[in-house]
């Protein structure tokens, strides 16, 4: 028995100098680049995403995993799991004092870095250390600013997008684009609107929001409690005021964007939204959608955001973590990564300082058949407001609106 | 030997049982008081007594013993009425395999499937216009994520009525009800009389403490109710998960004092159903 315990420890202290080896404690900021590389060469890197979308899966299967393993000799492993889980495991390893944590980087949007800001729990700045950050314009505040918060390289954009509005041409030809309009819409078309309770949804409050401040930047600047209470006061009364009229009457709303999707999918829901400049080509490619589905600017505009990728503050690969993202920001994973028939993403990168070679293949790219360019609604872009805006109003629309 | 192996099975038991369940119930309520938590300043009963002001979760808790009771009732009842009525052609085989077929069935397929039939744009809806009995889809009755939670039951009934069919088809022979049955039967009893007085009574009585742990089993179902249910209230274990993951990390302690105050209800519950359960048994010993 003694003998047993005695090899048992022995495993586990062995397993832990592994993990210990892993752990790196030069300074990386300070390195040069091929030195990064070499030491990413050969080892594993940990990557957790969002893998709910089966062309976003194909770009990193079939195209980011083998390009790293080709080019850095690097194994990339996908762990499932976006905010909550991101945060809830960061949360988890700090607790735990842990400084070998079980992923190494992340995919990030605003909500996710404002939460991992306020734990402490991503590494870095490292973006600078980068050679490809040289490509991507920082002057752009849709990209350097997140949430209102300077990201001062602590992430490394990723995508851009924007936010807009989707309907059926056949079904609704002149969708409305503004509060007064869509109220006298709801009441002719009852029960084809609603407003989801995610991110999506609260995306969307945050382009009424701005609406009813009367300025497309009426959100600017850091939170503002007496602000708020006037704007969402109004916002509220008008929500209850027309939500007999939204789906179920109002009674209750969609948990998520997926639900959105299928009720506008199954003919339930005649307006729809969301991000990806409404991410409508590759559903209609599945025959999800009508091929009559459109994408449309809400008058006062919507957000525009970028998404990004982080490295967590323990990462056991940080070297590893570097040469990928580095990697996922170059033309050639940025060129891919914007094909129509695929991932459908909009490159961070400046055109204006890519090579000419690569400047004319991303001026030549395929275009979307059917969804509206990131280009051609930028004069409706609107900067994501304080997170604190965004933490009321997911509170409050539950107690007002849909406790009530 | 016999009371040495006793104890490793009863070590065992604390050790994969208990001792997890023990610690994770200990880490939440130190979360609960604030002092356990990065976003924690230290103890704290502020998240105690804003749980406790507001009535989210009485509301749903109060929601959740309601379907489930509902559930267990027509679950038990349908189970039942079949078992009695059709004992003999049940255990053909392949009625027996139907029977068996939905207990295959993971929740979370039975929701969507409860989407595709009975949703507003549902194959029954579809079927209603086409047919003209609705004008259009809009006008057919919310059946899921509705305010009745009547897609919760209707979920809940076909994943759980099968096993109770099963159940009561086993206990029926083990009884030799027939037999009783014939007997009361001989003696001048209806058949209405035999199986109000002699069979539910007995297949009820054998099955009650199984009733019971089903109902506590409902009481905590997350997938079922996240899929057809509404937003507000909520079924316990959604609106414990929703606490948790909420955008605001300085209230994640919240979600913990939700779950320690439900963790603590369902052990008091199991623990009187138990011992009324034992002492119920030792006094019929």
């Amino acid at each position: 028995m003694l003998r047993f315990v005695g090899f048992v420890l022995l495993l586990l202290s062995l397993s832990a100098c592994k993990r210990e080896k892993a752990v790196q404690n030069i300074d990386l900021l300070a390195t040069d680049w091929k030195e990064i590389e070499l030491q990413a060469k050969g080892s594993t890197v940990h990557f957790m995403m969002w893998q709910g979308s089966p062309a976003i899966n194909s770009y990193m299967n079939d195209f980011l995993i083998p390009k790293v393993k080709e080019l850095y000799d690097i194994e990339l492993k996908l762990v499932g799991g976006q905010g909550p889980e991101i945060v809830q495991l960061v949360m988890s390893e700090k607790q735990a004092g842990s400084n070998s944590g079980q992923v190494d980087m992340s995919w990030i949007n605003g909500e996710t870095f404002f939460q991992l800001r306020q734990i402490k729990g991503l590494w870095g700045p490292f973006v600078e250390s980068l050679p490809n950050s040289q490509l991507i314009d920082f002057e752009n505040p849709h990209i350097s600013i997140d949430f209102q918060q300077p990201i001062n390289y602590m992430e490394c954009p990723w995508s851009i997008t924007q936010f807009a509005m989707v309907h059926d041409l056949k079904k609704t030809p002149n969708p409305p684009a503004n509060l007064s309009d869509l109220e006298v819409w709801i009441a002719e078309n009852p029960g084809q609107f609603t407003i989801s309770n995610d991110f999506s949804g609260m995306t969307l409050l945050k382009s009424f929001f701005a609406e009813i401040s009367g300025d497309k930047d009426g959100l600017n600047g850091a939170f503002d409690e007496q602000k708020y209470n006037r704007l969402s006061g109004q916002l509220w009364k008008w929500i209850n005021r027309n939500k007999k009229n939204f789906w179920k009457e109002g009674e209750t709303f969609p948990k998520e964007q997926t639900k959105m999707d299928q009720l506008y999918a199954n003919g339930e829901l005649s307006l729809c939204y969301g991000f990806g400049e409404g991410s409508i080509d590759d559903k209609i490619r599945q025959g999800l959608f009508p091929n009559t589905t459109r994408v449309y600017p809400w008058k006062n505009g919507t957000i525009r955001n970028s998404n990004y990728l982080g490295i967590h503050y323990n990462a056991s690969n940080k070297a590893g973590a570097m040469v990928v993202i580095n990697y996922m920001i170059s033309p050639e994973a940025q060129l891919r990564k914007i094909d129509p028939s695929g991932m459908d993403a909009n490159t961070v990168l400046d055109i204006d300082k890519l090579s000419d070679d690569w400047k004319v293949k991303f001026e030549n790219r395929e275009k979307r058949k059917y969804g509206a360019t990131i280009e051609e609604l930028a004069a409706y872009a609107i900067q994501e407001p304080d997170p604190q805006y965004m933490i009321r109003l997911y509170e409050d629309f539950r107690k007002e609106v849909i406790e009530k | 030997m016999k009371s040495k192996s006793r104890y490793i099975g009863l070590a065992l038991f604390l050790l994969i049982g208990l001792l997890p369940f023990g610690l994770a119930l200990v880490y939440a309520l130190l979360y609960s008081f604030g002092i356990v938590g990065i976003a924690n300043d230290g103890f704290t009963t502020k998240f105690w007594q804003q749980v406790l002001v507001e009535d989210t979760f009485v509301q749903s808790m109060l929601y959740s013993i309601v379907i489930s009771i509902l559930s267990v009732v027509f679950s038990v009842g349908i189970a039942m009425l079949i078992a009695i009525k059709y004992v003999s052609k049940l255990e053909k085989p392949f009625m027996s395999f139907v029977s068996y077929l939905p207990l295959c069935m993971p929740g979370i397929v039975v929701a969507f499937f409860l989407i595709q039939i009975l949703s507003e744009a549902g194959w029954i809806s579809r079927l209603a216009y086409s047919i003209g009995l609705i004008d259009q889809l809009q006008s057919f009755p919310s059946l899921v994520n509705d305010s009745l939670a009547i897609g919760i039951i209707v979920a809940f009934v076909s994943v759980v009525m099968p096993f109770f069919l099963l159940l009561f088809i086993s206990v029926y022979r083990q009884e030799r009800l027939d037999e009783l049955a014939h007997v009361a039967s001989s003696l001048g009893a209806s058949p209405l009389q035999i199986a109000i007085k002699i069979k539910i009574p007995i297949l009820l009585h054998r099955t009650r403490m199984i009733i019971i742990l089903y109902f506590i089993f409902l009481l905590g179902a997350y997938e079922i109710p996240l899929i057809l249910g509404q937003e507000s209230p909520q079924m316990i274990s959604v609106m414990v998960v929703r606490e948790l993951n909420q955008y605001d990390l300085t209230k994640i302690s919240e979600g913990y004092v939700v779950a320690v105050m439900y963790t603590i209800l369902i052990s008091l519950l199991t623990l009187v159903v138990f011992s009324y359960h034992r002492s119920k048994t030792v006094s019929h010993a």
